[in-house]
């Protein structure tokens, strides 16, 4: 009982800081230089991961497709449905994995240690507004950050996909490539943006949220962490359930008007 | 005489001098009362001492008074405006006008000593770099760690840190400077070149000061105004003579550095 007290609790704060975030945004932003820096810093911290990641998405889809996809003797569409798949599910998710370990753990790390050696309120007796100057500029780096690395993943799943058809099924490279197009269809790619955004927002909400309100020391930056992690993955599940589902809504609503 | 000082108090709505003005606050930590219906005024200009047994409170009236902390009942106001629901813009004015030194200091530690003090130049002002650095040289040379510019604060020591902690809190001039045991971990020299620095500077901009230390002789060294946290509550014991001849047999033995007396009963608790 009290668990579930304490969940909607949590819920609830996250929302009003996302909202204070947000209100920050619009009546006081930070300057571009620090959110610059946090772009440049989360990028390059999981460009590795996410690339390799991605390669290997993209490897492992064209294999499970391909041995489907021959018994129809559809294999020249197997670029295609590979691509298409991950841009629409598997990219987002993945990539929001990748940095919800990377980026929301190290970024609650930080904030709860500037939080527990005060110095956030340093930063606020210094005539600072704290979540212009450090959560504003981590939010959305983490946000634009995270099409990047979509798009890097995308890019390599693709490179993975093409190699692994070629050595695994004898697909030409330029066959599996030219059929993307006819395949991936505009409410598959912004489906995927739809979904890359919401986790990114997720998750950068999440992990500030959590680093910011940290309190106990170091036992309690730990436990911020962990709950950062634990938080953002069951979020983002639920996140990808739910832009599924309202995205399913409103393309049948979508149908129904034009059609 | 300490009916002037109480009058002070009774008198603070009407003076337009109050700038901090703290009537009924309690503090609390879920169900840990830590201070309890504390009335303060606090005139401009003036230096405030708080002195008293550690773990009563002194650096929680601190932070509350500095609107770090909220309290749990009663009214703050800082420059005649009540800091409860005051809009974030009208706050990030009053807090331009202050500055802090916390206990344990606070310093921002993935930025070099120099930065550290830069660091409030950059965010509030419109200066070139080249005043930055001159100011920044120049409070790291009036608390002599000229030399630690380039290093960080974890390779400096614990009294430089406090140094730096204190350049940094005066770096943008501030006219309400709150001061966490500013003389902790120094040299009884060194302690006492800093409060002469921090009357120096508090002199040149007429400031106010609102200082926790329990080193009885610095605080008489600065103090307009002493003032003990005990027991929940905050006693006002006046001016140094005042203080000194204080009847409460508390505030008598805490001074005096005493053994016995009504301190002891209270550290058993802790
Ligand atoms: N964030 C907090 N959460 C819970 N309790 C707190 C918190 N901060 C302070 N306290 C409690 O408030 C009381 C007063 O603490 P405070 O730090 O103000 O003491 P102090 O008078 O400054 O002591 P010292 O001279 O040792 O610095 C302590 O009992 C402490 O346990
Ligand atoms: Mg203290």
């Amino acid at each position: 009982m009290k668990a579930i007290f304490f969940f909607f609790d949590d819920f609830g704060s996250s929302i009003i800081f996302l909202k204070d975030i947000l209100k920050t945004m619009i009546f006081r932003p930070c300057s571009r230089r620090l959110v610059f820096e946090q772009i440049w810093q989360v990028t390059i911290q999981s460009l590795p991961t996410t690339a390799m990641a991605g390669f290997f998405v993209g490897a492992i889809m064209t294999v499970q497709f391909a041995m489907q996809v021959s018994e129809f003797g559809a294999l020249p569409y197997l670029g295609g449905l590979a691509t298409s798949g991950t841009i629409r599910e598997i990219g987002p998710l993945l990539i929001a994995f990748m940095l919800s370990g990377k980026v929301g753990a190290y970024t609650s790390a930080e904030l709860g240690t500037m939080r527990v050696t005060e110095q956030i309120d340093a930063i606020r007796c210094l005539g600072a507004d704290p979540i212009q100057e450090i959560i504003l500029p981590r939010f959305i780096g983490i946000i634009i950050s995270s099409f990047f690395l979509l798009t890097i993943g995308l890019i390599m799943s693709v490179v993975g996909g093409v190699i692994l058809g070629y050595f695994f099924s004898g697909i030409n490279p330029e066959e599996y490539v030219r059929h993307i197009p006819t395949i991936l269809a505009w409410p598959s790619l912004l489906s995927g943006l739809i979904k890359c955004l919401t986790f990114a927002v997720v998750l950068a909400t999440i992990c500030t949220y959590k680093g910011y309100f940290t309190t106990g020391g170091a036992k309690g930056v730990g436990r911020s962490v962990v709950s950062t992690a634990v938080t953002t993955m069951m979020s983002i599940v639920v996140a990808d359930w739910g832009t599924s589902f309202v995205g399913e809504i409103i393309i049948n609503m979508c149908k129904d008007y034009f059609l | 005489m300490s009916e002037a000082i109480l009058s002070n108090e009774t008198k603070g709505l009407i003076n337009k001098n109050v700038i901090i003005e703290a009537k009924n606050l309690s503090v609390a930590f879920e169900a840990h009362t830590v201070l309890k219906n504390v009335d303060l005024f606090v005139e401009k200009g003036e230096t405030l001492v708080l002195i008293g047994p550690s773990g009563q409170g002194k650096t929680v009236l601190l932070k509350t008074l500095a609107g770090l902390i909220e309290p749990t009942a009663g009214t703050l106001s800082l420059y005649h405006k009540q800091w409860r629901g005051l809009p974030e813009n009208e706050k990030i004015k009053i807090l331009d006008k202050m500055g802090m030194l916390f206990q344990k200091n606070a310093l921002f530690d993935s930025l070099s000593c120099g930065e550290n003090i830069a660091f409030p130049l950059r965010e509030k002002t419109q200066k070139s770099e080249l005043e930055i650095q001159e100011i920044v040289d120049y409070f790291l040379e009036s608390v002599g760690i000229i030399h630690a510019k380039n290093l960080y604060p974890e390779e400096i020591s614990g009294g430089m840190q406090k140094r730096l902690g204190i350049a940094r809190a005066l770096a943008l001039m501030p006219e309400l400077i709150f001061y966490d045991d500013p003389t902790a971990g120094l040299d009884p020299i060194t302690s006492k070149k800093i409060i002469e620095l921090i009357l120096e500077l508090k002199k040149k901009n007429n400031a106010t000061v609102i200082a926790i230390t329990n080193d009885m002789n610095r605080a008489y060294q600065m103090a307009d105004r002493i003032a003990m946290v005990y027991q929940q509550n905050l006693i006002i014991t006046g001016n140094v003579e005042e203080t000194k001849k204080h009847s409460n047999p508390a505030v008598h033995q805490f001074i005096k550095g005493e053994l016995l007396g009504p301190l002891n009963s209270s550290f058993e608790n802790l």
